[in-house]
């Protein structure tokens, strides 16, 4: 784990516990970094990149003279992917698990916290399912809290585990992280939400995880996939959350990302929004009613109805973002999502308009 | 099979169109036509895999062994449902005097202009505002009943004064309201009452002639009066610094539109269509003003009808008896409605402080002392409050009250959102232990309920909407 430095700022950032690699933009910065490699200071190595930028947090592959960017500052989406393991099988998962072991990823991810330069607004915590880690997930989150105060976490989970009241206590105890648990539900009923994430007993697991985060008074964040088998049951499922859930922050209605096993599950996967309109209406409304605050992600206001259009946000991260040929001309392109950059290779969420100006208005 | 339905704990009624209501542990509902409450108990798997969802997300169908997840939400929501009396007592009220320029012919308490010896002592307003002091609670409501409370400004002041100067210390979120007619309400008291955030409450039975029918003075202008404090209220301290209540008479019974009419042309935002209770009153009245819980059914609809007409206008206007039961019904906060709280609300949630240096339950229990029955006492007014709470009165309001102990309650679909209410019970039998479905609370409460539930089953997307908006506890300055 390297952070990139430019020559000018070596000696304001240096510290013994952290590993510098300098942008040398001529023989002599290179000269002069070897010249203090040889008086002692092992930490600092030269590179020569026009891609590298000043506040790179950078993985070197050694063998093939490449280095991975892990985080940039200069970017608005910040994650750290946590592990590739996963107790669910969601028929759209966009990130198909793998059994391996990875549990080095948390060392690297404590690494890469350390060696951030300034504490980002918003930093992604993904997988995967970062509970499989355990005490090594609280071993980043205090991580964070030590080294990039401020900052606020995002933890992309399924929330099973925490129905195991030691997983919870180990995780959850003294946490001075500020965290927001991103947590997906997708039926009112066990055999609905179990379906789709292939994973008989994940329903009961994922409200007693829910309730164990309210017992901590954190914050949460429901997360609702907008494939076939949940908009079938959609407005059900709204009005579940309302009398059961009250305490969360707010519902994420989502637009299904067309890559991973969405792809192989396409028939159950692949949607026209624009055809569910009623659906979508009726479900923001029983949430309307039980006073929970609810938005709309990866979906373009072309296929919403204009009545959600306020709810619906500038979702997708910066670089999986993408506008097709309709979206040129289109007068609400600056407040609408966009696509996912791999919708050419999948779906798009609904057929794509121009919306004219009149139509915006109106 | 892993996701076998099985039937959980339920109660159930047959509501009047024929459909079956039906409520589970955690207080949701379901409505089935009668032969498939047949199917529901009998072969739940033969119902259509969405209805079985739906069942399942209303907790009446699950499985033989319901696993912690679905427990722990089940307990949570039933702590909700119940949980508003245990923070201590909340609602003081004080009667500084039953003097009243009225002489409404429902009313048991209030005395005339000219008697000297129904208003509470100095010493008795001092040592009330420091027992309200001894509750935990860190929001509490001083209300300031009579009588006429404005006819006694000076113990109204007196009073606020102390409570005030205590709170720079205890830092509590107090609010005050002061019941009233309002025809003393002049401009200086409304400047005190502005600068210290007290709220009037009023009354308004209706248009001028049944208001200047049910509340005659010498002058027969109350209705005038009453106006006229509001207007003034309004004007120095804001529209909604003055509230109504109104009381259904006999006299009433027929002008259900009307009396919403003049709500909505007064500008009120909440009417209160509240019933009087057919023992209320003194006796010798009884076939004058009392009419049946069914007479009072027929009122309640029509008048509930006309608010939802108003609400549909776009008017700003709740039902608030209609919305204290929604809330029960529909809302996963509840609002504590002290009749309906389980135990009851009355002496652990609510005290009164009388003209008379005692301490009782409720405002309904202290009429009662003045028809003679002083059987609700919990203490004088300077004993601890802990000593309150401790005393037999209370302890005896609290066993009446607890629906696990009323086998009638225990069968009713409605037990998650009422209970008995030992006051009343009290009032009409002289004993607050009697069986809850013997009394007119009981019989008016499932009335409502069934009216309300069936009025949700017929409701489109646009009344559904509008219902569980009056569900939605109201934010407390506004009440």
């Amino acid at each position: 784990m390297h952070r990139v430095v430019s020559y000018a700022n070596v000696a304001a950032e240096w510290f013994p516990e952290l590993r510098l690699l300098v942008l040398a933009r001529s023989a002599d910065e290179r000269a002069a970094i070897e010249d203090l490699q040889s008086a002692g200071l092992p930490n600092v190595r030269w590179v020569e990149s026009s891609v590298l930028q000043d506040g790179d947090i950078v993985v070197p592959r050694s063998v093939k003279d490449e280095a991975v960017v892990l985080l940039r500052e200069s970017d608005t989406h910040h994650a750290l992917f946590m592990t590739n393991r996963c107790n669910s099988y969601c028929l759209m998962c966009s990130q198909p698990p793998t059994p391996a072991d990875d549990s080095w990823l948390v060392d690297e991810a404590v690494d890469a916290i350390r060696h951030l330069r300034s504490p980002p607004l918003l930093l992604g915590l993904t997988g995967g399912e970062p509970l499989l880690l355990g005490v090594g997930l609280r071993r980043v989150l205090d991580a964070v809290s030590k080294y990039l105060p401020g900052t606020q976490v995002e933890i992309l989970t399924n929330g099973r585990l925490f129905s195991d009241w030691r997983v919870a206590a180990q995780i959850l105890t003294g946490l001075s992280t500020p965290v927001r648990w991103l947590v997906p539900l997708y039926g009112h009923a066990d055999f609905v939400h179990d379906f789709v994430v292939q994973a008989p007993g994940a329903f009961d697991e994922t409200l007693a995880g829910l309730m164990a985060l309210q017992a901590q008074r954190q914050q949460i964040q429901l997360r609702i996939v907008l494939i076939e088998p949940v908009l079938q049951v959609l407005p059900e499922l709204a009005s579940f959350i309302g009398r059961n859930l009250p305490f969360v922050r707010e519902v994420a209605l989502m637009g299904c990302e067309p890559i991973g096993f969405a792809l192989a599950n396409r028939e159950l996967c692949e949607v026209d929004l624009a055809q569910w309109s009623d659906t979508l209406e009726l479900a923001a409304r029983q949430l309307r009613r039980h006073d929970i605050p609810h938005l709309l992600m990866n979906a373009p206001l072309c296929s919403l109805p204009k009545a959600l259009w306020p709810i619906a946000q500038r979702s997708i991260s910066d670089w999986k973002n993408v506008y097709a040929a309709e979206c040129e001309a289109c007068c609400v392109k600056a407040d609408c999502s966009g696509l996912f950059a791999w919708h050419e290779r999948g779906w798009k969420p609904a057929p794509l308009r121009t919306i004219e100006s009149a139509e915006a208005i109106a | 099979m892993a996701y076998a339905p099985k039937v959980q704990p339920f109660r159930s009624r047959v509501l009047a169109d024929g459909f079956v209501l039906a409520t589970s542990q955690s207080g949701d509902h379901a409505f089935f036509a009668p032969g498939e409450f047949d199917q529901f108990r009998q072969s739940p798997q033969l119902l259509s895999l969405r209805r079985q969802a739906e069942l399942r997300a209303r907790f009446l169908l699950g499985d033989s062994h319901p696993s912690i997840g679905v427990r722990r939400l089940i307990a949570s929501r039933i702590a909700a449902k119940r949980d508003t009396v245990s923070a201590g007592p909340s609602l003081h009220i004080l009667i500084p005097t039953l003097q009243c320029a009225h002489s409404c012919r429902y009313c048991q308490v209030s005395r005339s202009l000219h008697d000297q010896g129904h208003t509470l002592s100095l010493a008795d307003i001092d040592a009330a505002c420091d027992t309200i002091f001894e509750s935990p609670s860190p929001t509490l409501t001083v209300e300031f009943q009579g009588g006429d409370p404005l006819l006694r400004f000076d113990l109204i002041e007196r009073a606020i004064l102390r409570i005030k100067a205590r709170n720079v210390a205890e830092s509590r979120r107090i609010r005050f309201v002061v019941a009233s007619t309002l025809h003393q309400l002049d401009a200086p008291m409304c400047a005190f009452f502005k600068a210290h955030g007290v709220h009037l409450s009023t009354s308004i039975d209706g248009p001028r002639e049944l208001h200047n029918r049910n509340r005659p003075i010498p002058g027969r202008d109350s209705y005038e009066r009453t106006v006229a404090g509001i207007a003034l209220a309004r004007e120095r301290m804001g529209h909604d610094s003055v509230a109504a209540l109104m009381t259904t008479t006999k006299a009433s019974l027929d002008h259900a539109d009307a009396i919403v009419d003049e709500y909505v042309r007064l500008g009120f935002r909440e009417i209160f269509l509240r019933p009087l209770s057919s023992y209320g009153f003194a006796k010798r009245n009884q076939a004058l003003l009392g009419y049946s819980v069914e007479e009072f059914f027929a009122f309640y609809r029509r008048g509930l009808e006309r608010v939802l007409h108003w609400s549909r206008q776009g008017v700003d206007i709740r039902e608030v008896y209609t919305s204290i039961l929604l809330n029960k019904m529909l809302s996963t906060f509840d609002a504590g409605y002290v009749d309906l709280q389980s135990p009851t609300g009355a002496g652990s949630s609510v005290l009164v402080y009388n003209y008379d240096g005692h301490v009782y339950p409720s405002d309904e229990a202290r009429m009662l002392a003045e028809t003679g029955d002083t059987s609700l006492r919990m203490g004088r007014i300077g004993t601890p409050l802990q000593s309150l709470l401790a005393s037999p009165v209370r302890s005896v309001l609290i066993d009446a009250s607890d629906v696990q102990k009323e086998p009638h309650c225990q069968a009713c679909p409605y037990s998650l959102f009422c209970a008995p209410n030992p006051v009343d019970a009290q009032a009409q039998f002289g004993t607050p232990c009697v069986a809850a479905h013997d009394t007119e609370h009981c019989q008016r409460h499932m009335g409502m309920f069934d009216a309300l539930f069936t009025k949700l089953r017929t409701a489109d997307d646009d009344m559904q909407d509008l219902l569980h908006k009056w569900a939605q506890p109201v934010a407390a300055e506004q009440t």
